[in-house]
């Protein structure tokens, strides 16, 4: 039997204090804090994130790269960049002519490379901003009100999961990559980078709605929740302030892992035609353009196949440390 | 961790495995099919020799007909099929090069006589034809295959419409049948009467879709299962826009100049013109698509597999510029197009099988103008003249307005149209893209209240008469709500008025109206309705299975798949 500082008995194997009564407690750590600091003992993962950082400053950079190469994304050199029968040079390895090559219509591999880049990530971001805000927003409602508004946004998912998610993205990429998109206020061109963006937004909502939902489920049920009615919070004061930062952990795993996921159906999506639409680059529909020169110019394919792989590896592995960070418990997948 | 990283290493291998099994299983296979169609047609002689395989022979196609049932369908992967199955009153001769443009009778007895200056057309119809499912031919079969055309929506109907009495009042429901045919089963005497004399009347009675149908085929589209013909082949087996049969018809009549066929045909789709010409190069396939273009990794390769010819067979390709929108309402902006068409670099998109030119009727067309090309003389195998474009698109006030560029999704067109928006965009316009699936792309454009402003289309030699590219090109009566081929909307009083006197020069007497075809073709291409870049000659492309030099190429209808025999 051992005695505590305080002259309180104690069985054997109690917790101790490892400091004089009186003494301050050290500060806490919070769970982010924590989090950070797993985050940064995770080499692997920092250097994957280092490298889709340095993909997005180089895709940033697009325009600067562009005036070295004296050639813009759609700019055709066919003479220069092509032979007689219309196959593109390989890459030259000179930063100011065709670095790494010319594409079918001789066009500079690199400047489409890293301005297809950019409107690759910018359709990944806006879709991933538009499925956070959609799922966070639904799956809130349908957890914490249950019964028919659950039920509504129940089916909902359900209908749009029903379906493969590439055939309805080439669905809804085709009929309004041709017509736009046109809600009387608002009327976004075929070509704008915001239809891809918003078909794989909606469509991708569901697999991260569901999740939410089912959390919410169970932290509605909670005492703090309780507490929070016995206070007289409305509704939405109750979804603001308590439900929903005890869900952003969650959300926040989620991010990297449906960045990546967008930006890889958006390859998938403008690969198939259904996509950014031409001229305009985007990784996915270089490698559909590149596709039709194998074997003879593997360089327009395999380039941006690479980028693209190194970026979607990048989000991945970083995303994994992430959750790894927050809740190394955790199994959340998005799974097709 | 381990336990996943063994388990990741063992799904790989196993991939691997199955891949590596696959392939093997794939080209055995191949070579299972090739060794097992026996020699049905042969009998053993005794002697060493190896009887001729039956086939099937393989037919890889780009996109499939538009429809494999003859009254709707004017395509040339169609038009290649149906010449064989449903044959009318007449046919072109089944010969290589120019003999390959002449008219033989095939369901008639005769070449037609003509009256009534040159607007009556008779012949009589051959006796003892069948159908592939049996039925007798009947002589008012024929008009019966002409009406069933116009109400399905053929797609060439104002071959039609613009010239047989009654035939527009038919297609518009205005009358009960096509009040200029008139025939006479027990006799066997059909005659059309047209409107006004119509010098290649014949021609158009020779193309696939005015053919002979039973009476009873139902008169709504059938592409899954078309109606019969009585040609040397039937359509069987078909799977919608994958794969189709051509079966030797063993109810067909022999019809002198038709080959009964030595093989059956097997038709599958491959859309990628890569995949295309390396199944033919690798002998997985045995015909190319001769509409479609080598493409240009595999243009070496092809060329030196000595099995390659390329076959001038009058193919024009062209843009349209709508003339009834800005900014091609206006003939300077419209001129300046003309010029600053790069047609080297388009030629260089096209595999280098691409001859530029400037003038909508191929050079060995009669009537194509030998004159430097309007409005400046350029040279279309020179650089263009952006400059002189760009200050004429100043001059006609047009800069800085929006183009709209319809463009196909096929290789190499959609890096034509590429090019063509990138030249819009160099002289000043705002030009995008708006691409369409290649099987819905002429569908789409041929719809009237789309108003494509600009965009890609050709044109292959239906027969061997400039009225063949005019009439559906040019003509303001090709106008029409659905179907039209006159993507520019153009409707000129002089083209018009020239195009009354040349329409009854009958194609015998062509050559004494070519220098009137010429000045027409100028004043065409001098006005810029349509921007012609070049004339494309087509692939004669065949596996090694094939006897190319006993192969038939038709300079209208493509490889004559009667003609095939495999080694």
């Amino acid at each position: 039997m051992t005695t505590s500082a305080t002259g309180t008995e104690l069985e054997a194997g109690a917790w101790t204090p490892d400091h004089a009564p009186g003494e301050e407690l050290p500060p806490g750590i919070g769970p982010y804090r924590l989090a950070l600091r797993r985050l940064r003992r995770n080499y692997v993962a920092l250097a994957f994130g280092a490298l889709f950082l340095v993909i997005v400053i180089l895709c940033i950079l697009a325009p600067v790269y562009s005036h070295i190469a004296h050639m813009g994304p759609n700019d055709e050199n066919v003479d220069q960049a092509t032979n007689a029968v219309g196959l593109p040079i390989g890459p030259t390895w000179k930063l100011s002519h065709f670095f790494l090559g010319a594409d079918s219509v001789g066009r500079d591999v690199a400047v489409r490379l890293l301005y297809g880049g950019r409107n690759s990530l910018i359709v990944g971001a806006l879709a991933t901003l538009i499925t956070i805000v959609l799922a966070t927003v639904l799956g809130i409602l349908a957890g914490y009100f249950r019964g028919p508004i659950d039920g509504l946004i129940s089916r909902a998912f359900e209908l749009i999961w029903a379906f493969p998610i590439y055939l309805l993205g080439i669905v809804l990429g085709l009929v309004l990559g041709l017509s736009g998109l046109d809600l009387g206020i608002v009327k976004i061109g075929g070509n704008s980078l915001l239809i891809p963006a918003l078909i794989i937004g909606v469509i991708t909502t569901p697999y991260v709605g569901k999740p939410i939902r089912g959390q919410v489920l169970g932290l509605r049920e909670r005492e703090f929740i309780d507490a929070a009615r016995q206070q007289g919070l409305s509704h939405v004061q109750i979804m603001f302030s308590e439900i929903l930062p005890n869900v952003t952990s969650t959300i926040i795993v989620f991010i990297p892992l449906v960045l990546a996921n967008a930006i890889l159906t958006e390859a998938g999506l403008s690969y198939l035609g259904a996509g950014v639409r031409p001229p305009n680059p985007s990784w996915g529909n270089m490698i559909g353009d590149g596709i039709h020169l194998l074997p003879a110019a593997v360089h327009t394919m395999l380039v941006p196949g690479i980028m693209l792989t190194l970026c979607v590896l990048g989000i991945n592995v970083f995303g994994d440390g992430v959750r790894d960070a927050l809740d190394p418990r955790a199994k959340i997948r998005i799974e097709h | 961790m381990r336990k996943q990283s063994r388990a990741v290493l063992g799904a790989v291998l196993a991939l691997i495995a199955v891949v590596v099994l696959a392939a093997c299983g794939g080209s055995s296979s191949s070579s299972n099919s090739s060794s097992n169609t026996s020699s049905s047609g042969s009998t053993s002689t005794g002697t060493s020799s190896t009887p001729a395989p039956s086939g099937p022979a393989t037919v890889v196609e780009g996109t499939f007909p538009q429809s494999l049932d003859p009254s709707i369908d004017f395509t040339t992967q169609g038009g290649e099929v149906h010449w064989l199955t449903h044959i009318g009153a007449y046919s072109f001769a089944h010969a290589n090069g120019t003999a390959g443009t002449a008219i033989i009778p095939a369901g008639a007895t005769a070449l037609p006589t003509t009256s009534n200056g040159g607007k009556t057309y008779s012949f009589t119809v051959r006796t003892g034809m069948k159908y592939s499912d049996g039925t007798p031919v009947k002589a008012c079969d024929l008009k019966f295959g002409v009406e069933r055309a116009l109400k399905l929506g053929w797609s060439a109907a104002s071959f039609l419409t613009s010239t047989i009495v009654g035939a527009a009042e038919y297609s518009t429901g205005k009358a009960k049948d096509v009040a200029g045919i008139t025939c006479d089963d027990s006799s066997g005497k059909v005659s059309f009467n047209l409107k006004s004399a119509y010098g290649a009347f014949v021609d158009v009675l020779a193309i696939p879709g005015v053919s002979f149908l039973p009476a009873s085929t139902p008169m709504k589209p059938e592409p899954t299962n078309p109606p019969a013909g009585l040609g040397p082949y039937m359509i069987k087996n078909v799977v919608a826009n994958q794969s189709f049969s051509l079966v030797r018809n063993p109810n067909y009549v022999p019809i002198p100049g038709i080959s009964a066929g030595k093989v059956d045909i097997n038709v599958k789709v491959e859309s990628n013109t890569t995949t295309e010409a390396s199944d033919v190069l690798n002998n997985q396939a045995d015909v190319f698509d001769w509409g479609d273009t080598i493409p240009p990794a595999l243009v070496s390769q092809i060329q030196g597999s000595g099995r390659f010819h390329a076959i001038q067979t009058n193919k024009t390709f062209y843009w349209f510029l709508n003339t009834q929108e800005k900014p091609f309402n206006s003939v300077l902006a419209r001129q300046a197009v003309q010029i600053a068409v790069d047609r080297v670099a388009l030629a260089r998109l096209g595999s280098g099988q691409l001859v530029p030119g400037c003038y909508l009727l191929p050079p060995q067309m009669v009537g194509h103008p030998t004159q430097p090309c309007p409005p400046t003389g350029f040279n279309p195998a020179a650089a263009p003249d952006l400059a002189k474009a760009k200050q004429m698109v100043q001059q006609s006030g047009m800069a800085g307005q929006s183009v709209t560029v319809w463009a196909e999704n096929r290789q190499p067109r959609l890096q034509w149209c590429e090019n063509f928006a990138n030249t819009l965009n160099q002289i000043g316009f705002k030009a995008t893209l708006k691409t369409i699936a290649d099987a819905d792309y002429f569908s789409t454009i041929e719809v009237l209240k789309n108003h494509p402003q600009a965009g890609f289309a050709d044109w292959q030699q239906d027969f061997p008469n400039p009225v063949d590219f005019y009439q559906n090109l040019v003509d303001a009566h090709a106008i029409a709500p659905v179907g039209n081929s006159n993507y520019e909307e153009a409707n000129d009083p002089h083209i018009q008025s020239e195009l009354a006197a040349l329409y009854p020069v009958p194609g015998s007497q062509l050559n004494s109206v070519a220098s009137r075809w010429q000045a027409l073709d100028y004043y065409v291409t001098q006005k810029a309705y349509l921007v012609p870049f070049g004339y494309l000659s087509s692939p004669e492309f065949v596996s090694n299975r094939v006897d190319q030099s006993s192969l038939i190429f038709s300079p209208l209808e493509g490889p004559d798949f009667s003609s095939i025999t495999l080694k």
